[in-house]
């Protein structure tokens, strides 16, 4: 029970940290840090046109991924079969 | 793929749709404040000439007179624009300008070309525009070069 308990609040955990970055990707680097993010230029973009654009997508994916990643290991670790 | 990645694929779709409706939300605060912009000439300012830019960023505004009719053409659509003609003692006179055809184009009969129309004569304005959630304002000189 406590196990089930553990690797849920685990779970949680990660879920918050993949919103806390999309947030942060999205709205932070895409709308409320454009204007000073605009002044470094990546590949000849301003950095801040270039996540509200393509960035924050690459970095969703980038999540997913990771997301995914992290939550096999912790199925091997409380051994929770699918 | 396992469950993990297949319920993360569903959920994305969603904080997409999410993220839309709160940069829209975002903009149209922004849009609602009303901000003051400074409209600067673009090399020297000849309106008699026609030949005589404002602009700040992307924003341009082209201001010229032909036999008495002050007008001005915008980059932007505006909700209404007003040109003060200022003279020696500072009064302005205010020119409200009328749209004509389409929110890019503003024009009004001025006392402007019986008052610069010679070589050499300045005058100083103020302008106005009025855009959605700001003003663009300017005071600047017109000289006549020509």
């Amino acid at each position: 029970m406590k196990s089930k308990e553990t690797y849920w609040s685990e779970n949680l955990r990660l879920i918050f940290i993949c919103l806390a970055i999309w947030f942060t990707v999205s709205f932070g680097f895409g709308l409320l840090l454009v204007e000073p993010l605009n002044e470094i230029r990546l590949g000849g973009y301003k950095l801040g046109f270039w996540f509200a654009q393509q960035g924050s997508i690459y970095s969703f994916l980038a999540l997913i991924f990771w997301y995914g990643a992290k939550m096999n290991k912790l199925d091997k670790k409380y051994h929770v079969k699918d | 793929m396992n469950r993990h990645l297949k319920i993360a694929f569903m959920v994305a779709p969603f904080l997409v749709v999410l993220g839309y409706i709160g940069a829209d939300f975002h903009h149209e605060n922004e849009a609602a404040k009303t901000k003051i912009v400074q409209l600067v000439p673009e090399g020297h300012c000849d309106i008699i000439n026609q030949s005589c830019v404002l602009k700040s960023g992307d924003f341009k505004v082209e201001i010229s007179d032909e036999n008495g009719i002050t007008g001005i053409n915008s980059t932007f659509p505006l909700d209404s624009a007003t040109l003060f003609l200022v003279d020696k003692h500072d009064q302005m006179t205010p020119y409200p300008l009328g749209m004509q055809k389409s929110p890019y184009y503003w024009r009004s009969n001025t006392e402007l070309h019986s008052l610069i129309g010679q070589k050499g004569d300045s005058y100083k304005l103020r302008l106005i525009a009025k855009i959605k959630g700001g003003q663009y304002i300017s005071e600047f000189y017109t000289q006549t070069i020509k």
